[in-house]
């Protein structure tokens, strides 16, 4: 599998949107639309938690090419806290209860809107980091600080 | 948790200079650069897996994937 490219993130942006998908990004991918210069493998979206949503959703994901079971799919409606797609032609994590953020609602009202694509805050996607608190990201979150800082004032 | 306070002024000018560099680069240019592609040993080897909780999730990282990828809690 190729690694995620402008063009799927357009068909994913296009997709949810016609599906009327409710979702942020979350994480490193979050991180790199609003501007953090760094490196990932897959992309993860925190989506609202809804039997509507969940339906929404998996009839934007078959339409992007994940090839999803019935079974599968009923997961996703119901909104398990971590669903991992490596089915279709990108990298995926649904983070349904990412830890550190207590509710889609709450991250919805902060987010950041970038080219159309709806981004966590920088205080959410590190909050999520620290609460984690993997290996991998204490390596990232001094330099994810030092962006966020840097975010913060070129808003102003 | 304090990270910041173990961060030189050195490392954070740098890091500030990588910061505003990326932010003249148009979204397309930083996808292209920020999305690689590497096999990861287990983690790579399903197409599709799903965790009723995220404590569930977390546990599955540290007992079946190897420490190096770095999914496990500090």
């Amino acid at each position: 599998m190729a690694a995620f490219e402008y063009r799927q993130a357009e068909e994913l942006r296009a997709a949810f949107s016609r599906w009327s998908v409710r979702y942020l990004f979350l994480g490193k991918s979050g991180a790199i639309l609003l501007g953090f210069p760094d490196t990932t493998q897959d992309v993860d979206i925190f989506p609202e938690r809804s039997s509507e949503n969940g339906r929404a959703l998996v009839e934007a994901l078959r339409a992007l090419g994940f090839q999803l079971t019935e079974a599968q799919a009923e997961e996703i409606v119901r909104g398990k806290d971590f669903v991992q797609l490596k089915n279709g032609p990108f990298d995926l994590d649904l983070v349904f209860a990412p830890d550190g953020i207590n509710t889609f609602a709450e991250a919805w009202s902060r987010h950041v809107e970038v080219e159309g694509f709806p981004v966590c805050h920088p205080d959410d996607i590190i909050a999520s980091k620290l609460a984690a608190n993997r290996a991998k990201d204490r390596e990232t979150l001094p330099r994810l600080l030092a962006f966020r800082d840097y975010w913060a004032r070129i808003q102003r | 948790m304090d990270l910041d306070n173990n961060v030189r002024e050195a490392d954070r000018q740098i890091w500030e200079e990588e910061f505003a560099a990326a932010a003249r680069r148009p979204l397309p240019v930083r996808l292209r650069y920020a999305f690689v592609r590497t096999y990861k040993p287990i983690l790579d080897d399903a197409p599709y897996r799903s965790f009723e909780h995220m404590d569930d999730y977390r546990h599955w990282c540290e007992t079946q994937l190897p420490s190096w990828l770095g999914y496990g809690r500090v």
